[in-house]
């Protein structure tokens, strides 16, 4: 799984009374930011749009949860939803092409 | 593609190299999305050969060296509309009208189970994901297994589905939520309260 490479979430427990002071329980622009949290996801934002977002978390307790629980959903689908092809499957392909295979 | 095709002229021993250093060793993907496509081995085994087939007809459009996965994905999600769908008569369900107003409304996320936790999802060690991943409808089925299970980018996904980019993001986020909604109608048999 790709993380954003050029900054790292910072492990805080957002439920923690540490930290909910400071984390905010509702997001002004959520719209925004789950196209952005989209776009983070995928691999697919500019490290400007990294760096913002990050700062943007660090206080917003939804935008917070709503990147780790997609992040896991992204994980979960890659984990259990890949297979390998059927052995048969290539020798198939190979003699309809009567094409060596790799020497 | 939009793109001007060069006609290459291999040689059959740079086809058969092409063949088999750049588009065999994608066949697990393939099985795979071929399998997602039509939910039946049988069906992936045939429309996985097929495209297998069609790839080495045309190997003289392929520039080698570029992008063999998206190629090969191309040519399959088009065997899959043009012959498997036409066989089957499986029609489109899918409104994309009603698609893209959904996603610029101001309410697209409101009702989005925000109550869905990670914990509940991490006890989805079976075939929950699989199968709500399986009940989307085949378009929105079609971008997850794009971006989420083989990491292709916007404009290759774009390219693939022949759609614009920004109907590639609006699509993918319209079936992330109807994937969620899914995962928390599992998660409420399992036992998680939406609190």
């Amino acid at each position: 799984m790709n993380t954003p490479s050029k900054w790292v979430i910072k492990t805080i427990d957002p439920m923690s009374n540490s930290n909910q002071s400071k984390l905010k329980d509702d997001c002004a622009n959520k719209h925004d930011c789950l196209e952005m949290l989209q776009l983070i996801l995928d691999g697919e934002a500019t490290l400007e749009q990294k760096a913002n977002f990050k700062l943007h978390i660090d206080d917003c307790l939804p935008c917070f949860q709503h990147y780790h629980f997609d992040q896991a959903i992204k994980e979960l689908l890659k984990l259990k939803c890949t297979s390998q092809a059927p052995s048969d499957l290539v020798e198939s392909i190979k003699s309809k092409l009567r094409i060596n295979p790799i020497s | 593609m939009e793109e001007e095709v060069i006609k290459h002229n291999y040689s059959e021993k740079e086809k058969t190299s092409i063949f088999n250093n750049e588009f065999m060793p994608h066949i697990n993907s393939m099985y795979n999305f071929g399998y997602r496509l039509t939910l039946n081995s049988d069906d992936s085994k045939d429309l996985v050969q097929d495209t297998y087939l069609k790839a080495y007809r045309f190997i003289d459009s392929f520039q080698q060296g570029t992008n063999a996965k998206a190629w090969l994905f191309r040519i399959l999600k088009n065997s899959f509309i043009n012959d498997y769908r036409k066989k089957t008569k499986e029609p489109s369900k899918v409104d994309y009208q009603e698609v893209e107003s959904y996603y610029n409304s101001e309410d697209v996320d409101r009702h989005i189970t925000p109550d869905l936790r990670v914990e509940a999802l991490k006890d989805m060690i079976g075939d929950e994901i699989s199968n709500a991943l399986n009940s989307l409808d085949v378009d929105f089925r079609t971008v997850i297994i794009l971006c989420d299970l083989e990491g292709f980018k916007y404009d290759e996904m774009a390219k693939i589905l022949d759609i614009p980019i920004g109907t590639v993001r609006s699509r993918l986020h319209r079936a992330r939520n109807l994937l969620k909604e899914k995962l928390s109608e599992y998660a409420k048999q399992m036992g998680y309260k939406n609190d």
